[in-house]
């Protein structure tokens, strides 16, 4: 059981510095977005069902129920960051932000 | 006047520099704080008020006044938001524009006409007006009763774990600020009336305030809610307990209705009728 709660930390960890290299190497606003979304979601889904895994392998009642809290935070997670990362998006679009293209072949500066 | 004020400034900012200079030192284990204030309220604060969390029975109950200005500071937060943003003599716009959700059509009513009601097939449009998002909304829906559960929770548990009036309040506060985004202004503001939000936010510093006259008025000291045991069935530690508890579903309505209410004057730029 420990095993497997560290070997979902260790993916969702893998996600979250996969997410920060993104947002820090990626050229715009739009693509930068992705990598924000996308792996913050699954890095806090690996990791929190880690935890929950983790805290519940001493059984007992109290501990099922901090799991299972913990759990709720992933579901809520689950809902809510796609919906702030389209919300963002769309306010991006909406404010004439184009996005960004490949530069054209002999116009490098 | 200007210099009156910076003089005055100086004077005590200079008072309470070379004060500062008897305080004891942080983490200083012979301070007076130290050695016998806060070894009372650790071992005292459950035998005195049956709450086993410190900071509550603190905040609430051995320093009651410190709390109860703090949510009077809250509320004159609010009262200046809206003596500094309200526009109340505002100018009615020459065209309204409405939107037929079946059809998409826009229909331009001049000053003078007969507005559409208010039903579900048209939708007010003004400079602010962003179309409504399906994903949003949805999200939004299915979320905020949960915000508003865990809002609550945190309030009636401030006995037990971290939380109180304050924290649950905002989480609360940000629930009706979150379904305000989603949706938008209007549609809150017909649920949530800044009226409303007015009149909960004075409410809740009157509870409290109330509460304490309560206790004068039953033969104890200001917000000194042993005296509430007249009440058949309580006795002195667990009126405490009660006390507290009141005070802090106060503080709680006062800080939700606070929030939403800065929230209207800042969003609309104290319009309430056009934005978001």
């Amino acid at each position: 059981m420990s095993l497997l709660a560290v070997v979902f930390i260790v993916t969702g960890l893998f996600f979250f510095t996969g997410g920060t290299i993104g947002i820090l190497r990626f050229p715009d606003f739009y693509s930068r977005l992705h990598p924000a979304g996308k792996l913050d979601t699954m890095g806090v889904l690996m990791s929190m069902t880690g935890m929950a895994l983790y805290t519940v392998q001493d059984f007992s009642l109290a501990a099922l129920f901090t799991s299972l809290k913990i759990l709720l935070i992933v579901v809520f997670v689950f809902i809510t960051s796609p919906t702030a990362t389209h919300a963002i998006l769309d306010a991006g679009v909406r404010a004439g932000l184009s996005p960004w293209a490949a530069p054209e072949k002999g116009n490098t500066k | 006047m200007k210099r009156l004020g910076l003089i005055a400034i100086m004077v005590f900012g200079g008072l309470l520099f070379s004060i500062s200079f008897e305080l004891p030192d942080l983490g200083d284990a012979r301070s007076p704080a130290s050695t016998h204030v806060s070894p009372y309220y650790i071992e005292q604060a459950i035998h005195d008020t049956s709450v086993p969390n410190v900071v509550t029975a603190i905040l609430a109950d051995y320093r009651g006044y410190d709390t109860l200005f703090e949510t009077a500071v809250i509320f004159s937060a609010g009262l200046a938001c809206f003596f500094l943003l309200r526009i109340t003599d505002r100018k009615a716009p020459k065209a309204r524009f409405y939107r037929h959700l079946a059809t998409g059509l826009t229909l331009r009513v001049e000053k003078g006409g007969r507005l559409p009601e208010d039903t579900k097939e048209f939708e007010r449009i003004d400079s602010a007006w962003v179309p409504s998002d399906v994903i949003i909304n949805m999200t939004c829906r299915l979320v905020v009763p949960f915000i508003q559960l865990f809002a609550l929770y945190v309030i009636a548990h401030g006995h037990h774990s971290p939380g109180g009036g304050f924290q649950g309040g905002v989480i609360f506060g940000a629930a009706i600020i979150l379904y305000a985004i989603s949706n938008n202004l209007r549609r809150t503001l017909r649920r949530t009336s800044e009226r409303t939000s007015a009149l909960l936010g004075s409410g809740g510093v009157i509870i409290y305030l109330g509460t304490g006259l309560l206790c004068i008025l039953l033969g104890a000291g200001f917000l000194n809610y042993s005296s509430l045991s007249l009440v058949p069935g309580l006795d002195p530690v667990s009126a405490r307990s009660y006390g507290i508890l009141i005070v802090e579903i106060g503080v709680g309505i006062a800080v939700t209705a606070v929030m939403v209410w800065i929230y209207y004057n800042l969003a609309s730029a104290g319009k309430l009728d056009e934005g978001l």
